[in-house]
């Protein structure tokens, strides 16, 4: 073995700036930065209050930069996207983006992402975890190139009811003719931006996705249409709130993916997550279809339910009960509503409980270093708790 | 003719699956590639590769009635180990040419290890249980093997477990000392694979060895096990082809239909069996977009390099063994003269290099003057290439081994036949070249052969079912893969 004599780029020490870093750095009063996938992140740059309702009464950017992307391309790059995802790609269109799952041998659900059909033959899939490795799996033995282009591109969310206009007033025109998934390629004066009508709020919005070199005159580009919009920039907890709101789940939150997971059995399949829409078991072979057909004939054994609860605290990591005696799940996600003023959660609840009723959770909370414990009423509800008929009207209304 | 069954390959495993099928009223047809059965039993290339088989295990050879199509069992077959002063004769735990207490540390082993070797015996014949998830499934597994392991006594089991993971350089070292015997029995523990005698995980493949079937020859040489099981698919009305190259399985709906063989032509079956290497069954054949990327990745990660070159050497002369007798028709002869020896030859295998001393395993068919010899360690895919120069280089190191333990061989040498493991995988389709179609190691066996959730014969697409030596439990000529895997399609035929 030879030893390494040429220098090496040295990798830098803890977090690494995105693409909008310095306009982010100088909105962040709160300085609180998180750690997405190694670049700084704002959690909250100003009040989380302030944010929130930015998302759902004017307009908010939220940097998606630190998502993982991949670029699936070559004539099997259908053949290698439908093998992966359980939804029929077949059936989704070049412009057009389709939120997927993906499992594995067992059944069980690897991540959850969008998949952006670009061409005929590329595609580019958003996720939150690394999936490198086990795309070069699924892709191995096809003619398709799988690269990870997280790096390559830049990503903004801009969601909230004047979205559309904002877009439209810097310079996008056609923009209100997008439907909900659609895909298209705009100018934003020279730089060319892929603009889809994808979020994770439940509401009218957009996701913006350009060259880094590009990002910050794209950023300044918005802000300045969006001033009397009320265009704001919004860290990863308002973004949360809204999440839960809209039901979307996430993974190591919500459920534990099963590339990750250590313990027997903590994986979980589709129809435990409620997912089953995602499910096309009519397309012939795709990974794990086989032990779906099996799931799919029998009940699941927990489920991942929305459920609301009576009283306003909010049961952050609470226990679920049966009849006030029997523990029967646990809740994962957690908000009191500011929009809808109802206490929410996802919980995963054991079968048979999962469609007895009489459920209850406990919430603890601590005032002033003295714990109280409330039992509260729990019923399961529609997972979409907030869903706003502006998420599809097309073309949007001007706000 | 509508068929019941076609079996990929006729090798050894898939005529016995073929006429398994058969005695239960199956229409099978077997398609073979080359235009003789066999596989590495048979006659292809004029080079036999299995020159010196295993018997086919008992349940085998009795379930087809193979003493009626005219199969005689042969006895066990001697080993001379030769490297010493005069050659040692190794006959089950007797061995002679070694001093008196040499001898009887032998036999005491010989008979702790075939004790050991028993209480892995019963799970030769058995489907080896399911891995489900690595639970309870796996844990149930175990301790059903486990429970053979404890009958063997509390002190006897705590040797076993001991040892079973350590390797032969260290067991047979501390019990009987390095020499021509050790070498012999570490020659027995490696042979076929890619391990050396210092590699961990190579006592086990010596217990398997001795819980297996010893080598015999019959009666006509090695070429009469594949008439006879030939014989005995064509008195079940099976029937065999030869020159039909599969090119392809025809599946539909996640059930195999069929196959299509190299010209075009289509032959339709509901159960199709490959005696093809499960690499090839699953990446060539099926093809990945009927498995799971798990599936493909395990498939592809099967450690399948092999190290084995067969030579055939046509001799003028007899060989002469030192003090000047000739082996018989049921000696083997293996020069090893020592585990370093071994050792050597693995290491210059591993880097992908010629060794300079092989070590060899060679019996004389008197009948044919022909001296077959197996030479390991040699790598499948050699620094530089098989040129004709490394080919040549390769002959000269074997016979000069040859010649220092038999004085004098190297004149009488004629024609020299070469079959490289580079050779024998494009021969044969084997991917690496593994007489076993996979190396023995711990983490390639029982539950775990060919591969993790693959291991009861069933391939994830219905109706296709691997019964080659890929399967357990594996190579060597016991014809059980292929007895197994007809068993448990019939098993699932009567579920249906």
């Amino acid at each position: 073995m030879n030893a390494v004599t040429e220098p090496r780029e040295a990798v830098p020490m803890g977090l690494v700036p995105g693409p909008f870093h310095d306009r982010l750095e100088a909105l962040n009063h709160q300085r609180a930065w998180m750690n997405w996938m190694g670049v700084a992140s704002p959690a909250v740059l100003d009040t989380v209050e302030f944010e929130y309702f930015a998302i759902r009464n004017q307009a908010t950017l939220f940097d998606v930069s630190p998502m993982m992307k991949y670029r699936i391309a070559g004539p099997d790059a259908e053949a290698v996207a439908n093998r992966l995802v359980t939804r029929d790609v077949t059936k989704l269109r070049p412009g057009r983006v389709a939120y997927a799952i993906w499992c594995d041998e067992a059944g069980n659900v690897v991540d959850d992402g969008t998949l952006f059909r670009l061409s005929a033959t590329e595609f580019r899939l958003c996720c939150q975890e690394p999936q490198l490795a086990w795309l070069d799996d699924v892709a191995w033995g096809f003619d398709v190139t799988v690269e990870d282009v997280s790096r390559d591109i830049a990503g903004l969310a801009l969601q909230g009811p004047t979205s559309c206009a904002v877009l439209r007033d810097a310079g996008l025109a056609g923009i209100e003719a997008m439907k909900p998934f659609d895909l298209r390629e705009f100018r934003v004066d020279t730089h060319a931006v892929t603009v889809s009508r994808t979020g994770f709020t439940g509401d009218l919005g957009y996701e913006l996705w350009m060259a880094p070199e590009d990002a910050l005159a794209v950023w300044d580009r918005l802000m300045e249409a969006g001033r009397l919009r009320g265009i704001r920039v919004i860290g990863y907890q308002a973004l949360d709130m809204a999440r839960i709101e809209a039901g979307f789940l996430l993974p190591r939150v919500d459920f534990v993916s099963s590339e990750t997971h250590l313990r027997p059995g903590r994986a979980r399949n589709p129809y435990e997550l409620g997912l089953d829409w995602l499910v096309a078991l009519d397309k012939p072979q795709f990974n794990g279809r086989r032990a779906l057909v099996r799931l799919a004939k029998g009940k699941p054994r927990r489920r991942l339910v929305a459920i609301e609860i009576d009283r306003d605290k909010p049961a952050h990591h609470a226990l679920v009960y049966h009849a006030k005696r029997r523990e029967v799940g646990f809740v994962t996600s957690a908000l009191w509503s500011p929009t809808l003023k109802r206490n929410i959660a996802h919980a995963w609840v054991e079968a048979p409980y999962d469609e007895a009723g009489d459920l209850w959770v406990e919430i603890y909370r601590q005032r002033e270093l003295v714990w109280q414990r409330r039992m509260a009423r729990a019923r399961i509800v529609e997972r979409a708790f907030f869903r706003h008929p502006r998420r599809t009207a097309t073309p949007p209304a001007d706000w | 003719m509508s068929l019941d069954a076609i079996v990929i390959g006729a090798g050894h495993n898939g005529l016995v699956a073929a006429a398994r099928l058969g005695q239960a009223g199956r229409r099978v047809l077997v398609l073979e590639a080359e235009a003789a059965p066999g596989g590495l039993l048979g006659e292809a290339g004029g080079m036999r590769i299995a020159a010196m088989p295993t018997g086919l295990h008992p349940e085998v050879a009795r379930g087809l009635a193979l003493h009626r199509h005219g199969l005689r069992p042969g006895r066990p077959m001697a080993t001379l180990a030769l490297g010493g002063d005069a050659p040692l004769r190794i006959e089950g735990a007797a061995v002679t040419g070694v001093d008196a207490a040499t001898a009887a540390a032998f036999a005491d082993l010989h008979r702790r290890l075939a004790r050991q070797a028993s209480a892995l015996a019963p799970m030769m014949l058995k489907v080896p249980p399911r891995l489900r998830d690595g639970g309870w499934g796996e844990l149930m597994t175990l301790a059903r093997l486990g429970l053979g392991v404890r009958m063997l006594g509390r002190a006897e089991m705590r040797e076993l477990l001991r040892i079973l993971l350590s390797n032969v350089w260290d067991l047979l070292n501390d019990e009987i000392g390095d020499g021509a015997l050790a070498g012999a029995l570490a020659m027995e523990a490696t042979l076929g694979g890619a391990m050396g005698p210092r590699s961990p995980g190579t006592v086990l493949p010596l217990l398997y060895r001795l819980a297996g079937q010893p080598r015999v020859m019959p009666e006509g040489g090695a070429g009469a096990i594949v008439a006879a099981l030939v014989r005995a698919v064509e008195a079940a009305g099976g029937q065999v082809r030869t020159g039909a190259r599969v090119e392809a399985l025809l599946a539909g709906d996640d059930r195999v239909e069929g196959v299509r063989l190299a010209g075009g032509e289509e032959i339709r079956a509901p159960l199709v069996f490959s005696n093809a290497h499960p690499k090839a069954t699953l990446l060539d054949l099926l093809g990945v977009r009927h498995l799971d990327a798990e599936d493909v990745r395990r498939a592809r990660r099967m450690a399948t390099e092999g190290m084995v070159a067969r030579l055939d050497l046509a001799l003028a002369a007899p060989p002469r063994l030192p003090g000047g007798t000739l082996p018989g028709p049921g000696d083997r002869i293996i020069v090893a003269p020592a585990m370093g020896t071994l050792e050597a030859a693995f290491n210059a295998a591993k880097y992908k290099e010629n060794p300079d001393r092989p070590a060899l395993e060679c019996h004389w068919d008197a009948g044919a003057s022909r001296l077959a010899v197996s030479a390991q360690f040699v790598p499948c895919t050699l620094k530089g290439g098989w040129t004709a120069e490394a080919r040549d280089r390769l002959v000269a190191n074997v016979l000069s081994v040859l010649d220092a333990a038999m004085p004098g061989l190297a004149a009488e040498v004629g024609d020299v036949t070469l079959a490289t493991p580079a050779d024998i995988e494009a021969r044969f389709g084997l991917p690496g070249g593994h007489w076993h179609h996979g190396e023995f190691r711990v983490d390639q066996m029982l539950m775990l052969r060919p591969f993790a959730g693959a291991a009861q014969y069933r391939m994830p697409v219905a109706g296709l079912y691997l019964c080659g030596a890929g399967a357990h439990p594996g190579g060597d000529v016991t014809g059980l893969p292929g007895w197994n895997a007809a068993g448990v399609a019939l098993k699932d035929g009567r579920g249906r």
